[in-house]
């Protein structure tokens, strides 16, 4: 099923939850809300859920609008954060609940549950009621209560939030595969743009109710078209620094007080027609720490992560995050040289936040 | 590293000297004991010497203070007892005869100090009292004067050693009856004592005086009270304490309801114990039960079944409605905006505030305009159960639905959007998903309602006046108003009675709700 969102709307009184949100998403695709809290992506997917209707604006499944249609015939399918499995109830009569508002015939609601909890790894479970259940059973339940009605578009508020890291990592790849099984839209709601970024094909980046970027996760992340959606989507997140750039001999230079670094023409030449500062983002994977380097810096933490070490390095008064092998041993204090990869800098505009090089 | 150096120095930190002599070990025992007395008189004087005269001031009649006050010093042994036991506890199982020693001796030494108070300050046992300033004792032939203080009021009326009393005016006395009668007396109260002198038989009248007889003898029961106390202290599991205290606070209502309940059973009782009619112990009967059911106390004729079926159509009407009102209101109030909402809440509030009492009038008038118009005035008008019933709902409302609104504010939104999705309706929501949900809830309010409606009197005897339509309590008044003597045995007997049913809705509830909480419907987060 196709879902367009035209110029969505949607306000608490004088609160602004979303203005002005464009998204045209594709049938069977899964898309990623992603940004902070607070910035309109729960907003946006309850109003196409249907609990909030819409200020301005028009949401079509398909070819129908569903703007003032009620939640329960959109025919969608729901997981939360917090699973909001029915407590008094038991497992097998969660699952069937949907079955059961829409007057299936008892024996085929036993099939379809028996079915879908089986898929979900829960079969054995149907007697029990969410409270003897785990937090990754719950999850599995909400997730089988919102599959069986076969919806046409599944909502996911934040859904894997509440579990565990290495729950979520199993989780995470068994939503991907069964999305990808069983083709049905998806929207997905997260903070977590690992999570964004691995399961989604597309992910609309949004802050303050404004939809940021809406690409593949691929784009988002070697041309992001703004300084927010360069600095969410990453981990470790993007260095900013305040550069000059400026030409010289027919090189381009970025300088920062003491810091000074050669940029090549193709990333070079749009930031040089800038008067005045502008914002220079490189990712901590971008820098090196060689003997051959040509930044002097002091090294400040060493956080370990095991596959490698994230270090934070001062030159000057700046400071840059970047990751380290770890086999050499780095210690707080220690004068190193840094390399920085200047094929892969970025830069963006400081007034408006815009990306120099990407225009959209 | 001076941030270092500032954090962890260790020689700021002085670790406190642990006392381990005996005589150390009693000179805290001592000392807190001491600290608790200053405390108690502290507050005591406090009571006497400011709070009252202030009350005082603003011509307050009480009497709170003057007993408080007195209790603090009669506590006031017990508490230093108790804090310099408390010190010897710490060995009572590890090192018996250390702890006891302890406790024992600083026990003395406290009493010590406390009769030295009591014997400075004319207090306790050295208090002035009514005294014939001689010394008695019982013999078979009578009170024997054993002593005489010179120029005591029995020496002025000339009394003499060997004095044998027989009686006070014509009244037998023995000592502790003479005692009492000396308790009771004031200063200058002539009490005329008839006396054997030898085999000669006189009279004599002797002015009571108000002495303060400062013997030390005196101090003996105090002392070994005390003692006595402190070995409990000392051997008393610590975690008894609490049910002790418990126990000391709800004695009284135990005792009144052990009282009900053999009042019930008995023609008479004397204090707790029942009596039959020669005054010994017995005189068990089902009589006042038997009446209850026969419809005849003491000439009063009834018929207690339609008595009790209006008590518990006011109870079930009144806890049905209440239940339904405030779980719809307390919905609509904790999940939907509209105008006027936080009006709403504050008012109700102010409502629940309001005493039912000064709206009796009001409310009379609106019943009997109700009680006009037909058909509905058969059911909610004057003088019906409905209209009764009608009243104690409103009364209760504003209490079930905050009560309500709180229980569906704790359910999650997620919950209700959930089932909005899989596909109910609003409706649906409410009964099959919410509703559940808050049963401990309803439970409770629904507790409160029954025994609200069941217990109702006031209203049930207001708008029910001089008709069949009255229900247990306003019988109960009726039993006390229209028999004379009033059969207390017999009221006791309608008391629990009434009581019946409640214990019985009780039962029932707990299990329920104790079942509830063993289900685990606390469940998803």
């Amino acid at each position: 099923m196709k879902v367009t969102i035209d110029n969505l709307t949607k306000k608490f009184g004088d609160v602004v939850g979303v203005e002005d949100l464009t998204l045209h998403i594709d049938d069977g695709e899964f898309v990623a809300f992603l940004g902070p809290s607070g910035c309109g992506k729960t907003t946006t997917l309850l109003t196409l859920a249907g609990i909030y209707k819409p200020t301005a604006g028009v949401i079509s499944f398909g070819e129908r609008i569903v703007n003032q249609v009620q939640p329960k015939d959109r025919n969608i399918g729901m997981v939360f954060q917090s699973y909001a499995l029915y407590p008094h109830m038991t497992v097998f009569q969660n699952i069937a609940y949907p079955l059961k508002l829409k007057r299936v015939a008892k024996n085929i609601q036993h099939e379809r549950v028996q079915q879908v909890a089986n898929v979900m790894g829960i079969g054995n479970l149907l007697d029990r009621r969410p409270g003897q259940l785990s937090g990754g059973q719950q999850q599995r339940v909400a997730l089988g209560r919102a599959l069986v009605k076969e919806p046409d578009v599944l909502l996911f508020d934040e859904p894997l939030s509440n579990l565990d890291a290495r729950l979520r990592l199993t989780m995470r790849g068994e939503i991907k595969h069964l999305q990808k099984d069983l083709g049905i839209t998806s929207i997905y709601v997260t903070h977590d743009q690992v999570e964004a970024m691995t399961m989604a094909d597309r992910i609309a980046v949004m802050m303050g109710g404004h939809l940021q970027a809406f690409d593949s996760p691929d784009e988002l992340y070697s041309r992001p078209k703004t300084q927010f959606v360069a600095g969410f989507v990453g981990n470790p997140p993007m260095n900013f620094v305040s550069v000059d750039v400026s030409r010289s001999n027919g090189a381009f230079i970025a300088q920062a007080d003491s810091l000074r670094l050669e940029i090549g023409q193709e990333r070079g030449e749009a930031p040089a027609g800038y008067d005045g500062a502008v914002v220079m983002g490189i990712r901590p994977e971008d820098i090196q720490i060689s003997g051959a380097g040509d930044i002097a810096g002091e090294i400040f933490i060493v956080e370990p992560l095991g596959r490698e070490d994230l270090i934070d390095v001062r030159v000057g008064q700046h400071s840059f995050l970047l990751l380290a092998s770890t086999e050499t041993q780095y210690q707080t204090g220690e004068q190193v040289k840094l390399r920085f990869d200047m094929e892969k800098v970025q830069f963006f505009d400081p007034q408006t936040e815009k990306s120099i090089l990407w225009q959209q | 590293m001076s941030l270092r150096g500032e954090l962890f120095d260790r020689s700021k930190v002085k670790t406190e000297e642990v006392s381990a002599s005996l005589q150390g070990e009693l000179i805290d025992a001592l000392r807190l004991g001491v600290i608790s007395m200053l405390v108690l008189l502290l507050a005591g004087f406090l009571l006497s010497g400011v709070i009252g005269p202030l009350f005082a001031l603003g011509s307050v009649e009480e009497t709170v203070t003057d007993v408080l006050t007195r209790l603090a010093w009669l506590a006031l042994p017990f508490v230093a007892y108790i804090a310099a036991a408390s010190v010897a506890r710490r060995y009572t199982w590890s090192d018996t005869p250390r702890a006891l020693g302890l406790a024992l001796t600083s026990t003395v030494l406290l009493f010590l100090l406390v009769s030295a108070g009591h014997y400075a300050f004319d207090y306790g046992v050295f208090a002035p009292r009514p005294s014939l300033q001689m010394t008695l004792s019982q013999t078979e032939a009578g009170i024997r004067v054993d002593a005489i203080a010179p120029g005591g009021a029995a020496d002025i009326a000339e009394m003499q050693v060997g004095d044998v009393i027989t009686a006070i005016r014509r009244d037998q006395v023995d000592l502790a009856a003479l005692n009492l009668r000396l308790s009771q007396s004031e200063e200058d109260t002539p009490l005329r004592l008839r006396f054997l002198r030898g085999d000669e038989e006189l009279q004599e009248t002797v002015r009571v005086a108000i002495d303060s007889d400062k013997q030390l003898r005196a101090l003996l029961p105090g002392l070994i009270i005390g003692l006595v106390f402190t070995v409990v202290i000392v051997f008393l599991p610590g975690q008894w304490a609490p049910y002790i205290a418990l126990v000391g606070l709800l004695a009284p209502l135990l005792v009144g309801y052990f009282w009900v309940i053999v009042a019930t059973f008995s023609y008479r009782t004397e204090g707790l114990i029942p009596l039959d009619s020669n005054d010994n112990f017995g005189g068990f009967t089902l009589e006042n039960w038997e009446s209850i059911f026969v419809g005849n106390i003491a000439g009063l004729e009834f018929n207690i079944w339609p008595i009790l079926m209006t008590s518990l159509a006011i109870a079930i009407i009144m806890t049905f409605v209440v239940l339904l009102v405030s779980s719809m209101a307390g919905y609509a109030l904790s999940r939907m905006n509209f105008p006027g909402r936080r009006f709403f809440l504050s008012f109700t509030l102010i409502l629940h505030g309001f005493p039912a009492i000064t709206l009796l009038i009001p409310i009379f008038i609106v019943l009997l305009r109700l009680g006009s118009i037909p058909i509905i005035g058969e059911l909610i008008g004057f003088n019906t159960a409905g209209g009764i019933a009608m009243v104690m709902v409103a009364f209760q409302l504003p209490l079930g639905v905050w009560l309500m609104k709180g229980f569906f504010d704790n359910i999650p939104w997620d919950m209700e959007r959930s089932a909005l999705i899989d596909g109910a309706s609003r409706w649906r929501t409410y009964w099959e998903i919410l509703l559940p949900q808050i049963r401990p809830g309803l439970l409770a309010l629904g507790i409160f309602a029954f025994i609200g409606g069941w217990n109702a009197y006031i209203i049930p005897a207001t708008y029910s006046i001089g008709s069949g339509v009255s229900n247990l309590p306003v019988f109960l008044n009726e039993l006390i108003d229209e028999t004379a003597p009033v059969d207390w045995n017999q009221v006791a007997a309608v008391g629990l009675f009434q009581l019946i049913p409640i214990f019985i809705f009780f039962i029932f509830a707990q299990e329920y709700l104790l079942n509830i909480y063993a289900g685990g419907t606390k469940g998803s987060s």
